[in-house]
């Protein structure tokens, strides 16, 4: 039997490569946003620091403008910089 | 109350109701109503403390700010610890104040709270007169901190040593806790205290 294919759509999935499952901040999942935002992806993505712990770019801003002028990780309390 | 804050309390709740601390009823939290803002602690005094046996209630208030900032929290049992106030319950402990970080949660505030009666930090006293015993006469300070487990947190070493001299201040028309301050203050002098009451 041959088969022609007339038409074809392809569809992705994508995850973070995170270590946990959700922001230290918030606890929400990573694979969801943050309680800020309606919708997961580009608009509400995770950032990562050099210590390698992550969150969810929202609520680390949040959290480094609560603790001006100190800016340090939620998690470990390192000199938080941005990787 | 901000939607991130409520979102967190309800998911730290289920946390520590599923805790094993919370299984061996070492740790409790109990919400006042339907008010997130509102929230009930207990701890049990660690063994091997003159808090021992005793369970000692707090008061959680969460800020609408919270996780960003920390929650405020004040031992409702009375209680004899350098760190504490014995008249308010006021709470000297850095993560409640300027080292919170935003990872952390009611769970470990809690056991943070357990370990400080474990270990008190006499340097950096919410209560002078307790900590200045506790530094001065470790001795006294130990019964003392235990007399208050028994009186006022469920706590079952007797002494009866200190029930006298209660009495005896119980007597002459003191209000107990005004007594039990007076002599814990005073280490448990009668005379002293006399003096601190009625000058």
């Amino acid at each position: 039997m041959k088969v022609k294919i007339k038409k074809w759509t392809g569809v992705g999935t994508w995850s973070y490569k995170v270590d946990y499952d959700n922001c230290g901040i918030c606890r929400q999942p990573f694979h969801g946003c943050c309680p800020y935002c309606k919708w997961p992806g580009e608009t509400c993505p995770v950032v990562w620091g050099q210590c390698t712990h992550c969150f969810h770019i929202h609520c680390m801003a949040k959290w480094l403008k609560a603790q001006e002028p100190r800016e340090q990780c939620p998690l470990c309390r390192q000199k938080w910089r941005y990787a | 109350m901000s939607n991130i804050a409520a979102q967190r309390i309800q998911r730290e709740f289920n946390e520590v109701i599923k805790s094993d601390e919370a299984q061996k009823f070492s740790i409790k939290l109990e919400m006042d109503g339907s008010d997130f803002r509102h929230i009930n602690g207990e701890i049990a005094g660690p063994p091997d403390t003159p808090y021992e046996s005793g369970n000692f209630k707090l008061e959680i208030k969460i800020p609408d700010t919270y996780p960003f900032n920390p929650p405020k929290v004040k031992f409702l049992t009375k209680i004899w610890h350098p760190n504490v106030s014995s008249v308010t319950g006021a709470i000297c402990l850095d993560i409640l104040k300027d080292q919170w970080a935003a990872a952390m949660t009611l769970r470990v505030v809690l056991l943070s709270l357990q370990a400080l009666l474990a270990a008190a930090e006499p340097d950096d006293p919410q209560d002078a007169v307790v900590a200045n015993q506790y530094k001065e006469n470790r001795a006294l300070f130990t019964s003392t901190a235990r007399y208050w487990t028994t009186v006022h947190a469920g706590g079952k070493q007797l002494n009866p040593d200190f029930d006298k001299k209660i009495h005896t201040l119980l007597d002459l028309g003191v209000e107990k806790h005004q007594a039990l301050v007076a002599l814990s203050a005073c280490d448990w002098n009668l005379d002293r205290a006399l003096e601190q009451i009625f000058s």
